[in-house]
């Protein structure tokens, strides 16, 4: 974040840290801060889940929309993703401020959702050629703490995962046109195979460290940083047995920052994302399973804000 | 003129409050740690962020000697209604709302403290269920208490509508969206209750003057009482806010 | 020109004549036989690994400082580098960098989809984004503070790898707008189709590259962008799903082909300052000329001066 100012001392003091492999907040330079997450906040959305990583703060809702297919793919669905930058993060982004790191995190969300690998637009297929659903993924920026990629994609799964599309209870067709008929029963109505959702891994290169997670202090010292999506593995977001596990693919790499890195270090910062994104999809799998099967028992109070 | 479904022959309205009743409030302060001062305040279904930066330095451009210049943005998210907005704020009402709150806001800070500085405050609307202008209001108000900034009084917003009982007006308290939708009267205040003064009075439709004073004195009461609930939910923040230690880095 | 929609009388729902193209009906598998021949050539003749031949040529535009056109067979690029200039206005602060604004354009007949418009869509905003992290490393900014440097790029004409012909013809521009620099770079792009890696692919090849799959093979594009001596990889863009040991291999492969650019790139440097130093002789010839002529002039007029 650019409003930040250190001194060089305080470079000179994370750049020794992360040397000593013993950052300044106590982690090794493989560590994630402890977060939050919660689905399910926003009532008038499909699907939503807020995250809350240390100090960064998002929100992502999910919201549905019958659309006409493209008329070269019309057998597929749509995902779009929006990114606001609120001014509740910082007041640089007041007005229009935020709106180039909000441009670069959807650009990335969308490279990264790109592939039908990654994520079936099929399953959003009503009537072929006729009927799709759009699914618009808005993204909320409450608070910038570091590490907003990472955050953001976590909580686009979690939200993602939360989602309920109705049913289509009857289709009438008049001429060339559809009517379709939706229940209005909110449980009569399908989840979305997210598994293969990608997250992406923002790896900073320091000297000749890789770290993952940086703060917002850390991320004024680095150079550059490599963002990397890789895709899901579907058997930890179902309970049944049946799912195929599928390996993790990388579906996008970005690089940011005015520096570059060797080649053999780009190697290794690939494998590392894709190990990094494999603790983590472990990790929010987990989660969502635990919190869908505990909603499923009793009515779930949700916190939100108020905790 | 509003449809009588408004109220049940019992005296019920839609939701199932009575005319004078609010609907729940729960908030809490220091919701984040970047701004000085933050809060969230849920009424209802209406969900409201909102940060305070400042005082700080002001920019040149609003630089003003006489007092601290409150400067306001009010965003609505995109998923805020049921039907998706296309853009969060720049539109011509969330610009309006933006000088309405400034207008309220303004008259509740003591800015004649800080000449030549500037208190941001942003306000983020999660859900919007009627009455968002007076859920960032009452946020608003917290989060400056939460950043420190020296205040006249609570700022306290609350709508009222009327409804008709046969020929008999009864004016309803804080009014919800689908009551807001019906397309009855309107009126918004924002008032500081405890020096009895009105900050800002807005209305919508048309109303006869003899009812006018039914309808103003039950938002005013409304008014007084959101002030009750937000005093408590400062002094519970403060006396277990003092023991928590603020987050550390670096 | 503004529409009468009242006197078109077509039917209110139409398809799109073309999902009734071969092209459209035929399927993944079909595309991609279709790409390559049996021999493993791809159907303009080369092989999978080998890149088109690059033509280029700089100083093409004369109102820049410096300028570059790039030519892959049908990807047709220009990229002009104007003068730095000072930062005004909303952003007041002193910075100890220079400032580089890029953007890239399509031209409206660069592709077969009708671009229109002044205001820069979505593409081509994310096109100026990765273009800018892939050459901002090179350049020495701390050598013009406080000012901001232009690099704009025109795409005329689009056939696939149009990033990696961009940052090429910004590579020249920018030596031929003498602008200080770490070293020349270059970029090259690869499409994987089905774990078969295609270098520097066509429009056709990209496509198809992004185009969705039910099967589980490797499919993406990915552009990479080297620093010459010091190997170092400014950047690294990829779309798609590939796995790991696919995407080592490309890296690699890209790294040598990048490599294959830089003599290319040093000729044509060298050749230009050749050139250059050849017209400053023509140009202190000339000088010397007709400072001799202007001497002779003044010798001549002094005497009849004093003769008078």
């Amino acid at each position: 974040m650019a409003g930040m100012l250190l001194s060089n001392a305080e470079r000179f003091y994370i750049w020794d840290g992360v040397e000593e492999n013993f950052r300044s907040d106590g982690r090794s330079n493989k560590d994630y801060r402890p977060m939050e997450l919660e689905t399910d906040v926003v009532s008038s959305a499909s699907g939503s889940a807020r995250l809350r990583l240390a100090n960064t703060d998002v929100l992502v809702c999910v919201k549905t929309e019958i659309d006409t297919p493209k008329s070269d793919k019309p057998g597929l669905g749509s995902i779009e993703f929006f990114v606001d930058c609120s001014a509740n993060a910082t007041p640089e982004f007041e007005g229009r401020g935020g709106e180039q790191l909000a441009n670069r995190i959807s650009n990335l969300l969308q490279r990264a959702y790109h592939s039908s690998q990654a994520f079936n637009l099929k399953q959003l297929c009503i009537f072929e050629g006729k009927q799709c659903w759009k699914l618009y993924v808005d993204i909320l920026i409450l608070e910038c703490g570091g590490n907003l990629c990472d955050a953001v994609s976590l909580a686009v799964k979690a939200a993602l995962f939360n989602t309920r599309i109705p049913f289509v209870k009857a289709a009438l067709m008049d001429g060339g046109n559809i009517d379709l008929q939706l229940s209005d029963d909110p449980f009569d109505s399908k989840r979305l195979e997210v598994g293969t959702a990608p997250l992406l891994v923002t790896l900073c290169r320091m000297d000749e460290e890789n770290i993952v997670d940086p703060t917002a202090e850390e991320e004024t010292c680095i150079a550059v940083s490599i963002v990397v999506g890789v895709s899901g593995n579907p058997a930890l977001y179902t309970s049944s047995e049946d799912t195929t596990p599928s390996d993790h693919k990388c579906t996008t790499i970005s690089m940011s920052g005015n520096g570059g890195i060797l080649p053999d270090a780009m190697k290794i910062v690939i494998a590392e994302g894709i190990t990094a994104a494999k603790c983590l999809d472990e990790a929010l799998g987990r989660t969502l399973l635990q919190e869908r099967n505990r909603t499923n028992l009793q009515k779930k109070d949700s916190y939100g804000f108020l905790k | 003129m509003p449809g009588p479904e408004l109220l049940s022959s019992q005296g019920l309205r839609l939701d199932g409050r009575r005319p004078d009743e609010l609907r729940r409030i729960r908030c809490k302060l220091g919701v984040f740690t970047q701004p000085d001062g933050s809060a969230y305040l849920e009424q209802g279904n209406t969900k409201v962020l909102a940060a305070v930066y400042g005082p700080h330095q002001a920019a040149k451009s609003k630089l003003s000697t006489e007092g601290v210049v409150v400067n306001c943005q009010y965003s609505m998210a995109t998923f805020s209604t049921s039907e998706r907005k296309n853009r969060p704020r720049g539109d011509r009402k969330s610009q309006e709302m933006s000088l309405h709150l400034r207008q309220a806001l303004s008259a509740a800070i003591k800015t004649e403290l800080y000449p030549r500085s500037q208190i941001d405050i942003y306000v983020e609307v999660l859900q919007a269920d009627g009455g968002a202008y007076c859920a960032s209001v009452n946020a608003a108000t917290l989060a400056l208490i939460d950043a420190g900034v020296p205040l006249k009084a609570y700022a306290c917003a609350c709508t009222s509508s009327v409804a008709w009982r046969g020929n008999h007006p009864e004016a309803l308290l804080d009014v919800g969206h689908v009551e807001e939708a019906a397309g009855g009267v309107c009126l918004t205040v924002a008032a500081l209750p405890s020096v009895d003064s009105i900050a800002l009075l807005e209305m919508s439709h048309r109303l006869h003057m003899d009812y006018f004073e039914v309808v103003m004195s039950r938002a005013m009461q409304g008014c007084k009482d959101i002030e009750i609930i937000l005093d408590k939910a400062v002094r519970e923040h403060l006396a277990e806010g003092w023991t928590k230690p603020d987050v550390i880095t670096i | 020109m503004p529409l009468d929609y009242r006197r078109f009388n077509g039917p209110e729902d139409s398809v799109s004549y073309k999902q009734f193209s071969t092209n459209f009906t035929r399927s993944y598998d079909e595309l991609f036989k279709g790409l390559f021949d049996e021999n493993g050539k791809r159907i303009d003749g080369r092989e999978f690994t080998e890149a088109r031949p690059l033509y280029t040529k700089t100083n093409v535009i004369s109102q820049a400082k410096g300028s570059a056109y790039v030519e892959l067979k049908n990807t047709k690029v220009v990229c002009s580098v104007f003068d730095p200039r000072e930062i005004v206005g909303h952003q007041n602060e002193y910075s100890i960098y220079g400032q580089i604004y890029c953007e890239v354009k399509f031209a409206p007949f660069s592709c077969p989809r009708r671009r229109r418009g002044l205001a820069p869509d979505t593409d081509e905003r994310a096109l100026s984004a990765n273009f800018k992290t892939a050459i901002q490393t090179a350049i020495q900014s701390t050598k013009f503070r406080n000012f901001q440097m232009d690099v704009f790029v025109y795409i005329l004409e689009h056939d696939g790898a149009c990033l990696a012909a961009a940052i090429n013809a910004a590579c020249l521009a920018l030596t031929d707008a003498v602008v200080p620099m770490m070293d020349i770079f270059s970029a090259r792009t690869a499409a994987v189709i089905n774990n078969q890696i295609f270098v520097d692919p066509t429009e056709a090849e990209e496509n198809l590259a992004l185009m969705p799959t039910d099967n589980e093979t490797n499919h993406g594009i990915i552009t990479l962008t080297v620093i010459d001596h010091l190997r170092n990889i400014t950047d690294l863009q990829q779309i798609g799903s590939i796995d790991a040991d696919c995407l080592i291999k490309v890296i690699d492969i890209l790294l040598e082909e990048c490599a294959k650019l830089m003599p290319l790139f040093k000729d044509l440097i060298i050749d230009n300052v050749f050139e250059q130093y050849k017209e400053h002789q023509v140009y202190l010839s000339i000088k010397k000329q007709v400072n001799e002529e202007l001497s002779n002039k003044v010798k001549e007029w002094t005497l009849i001066v004093k003769d008078k």
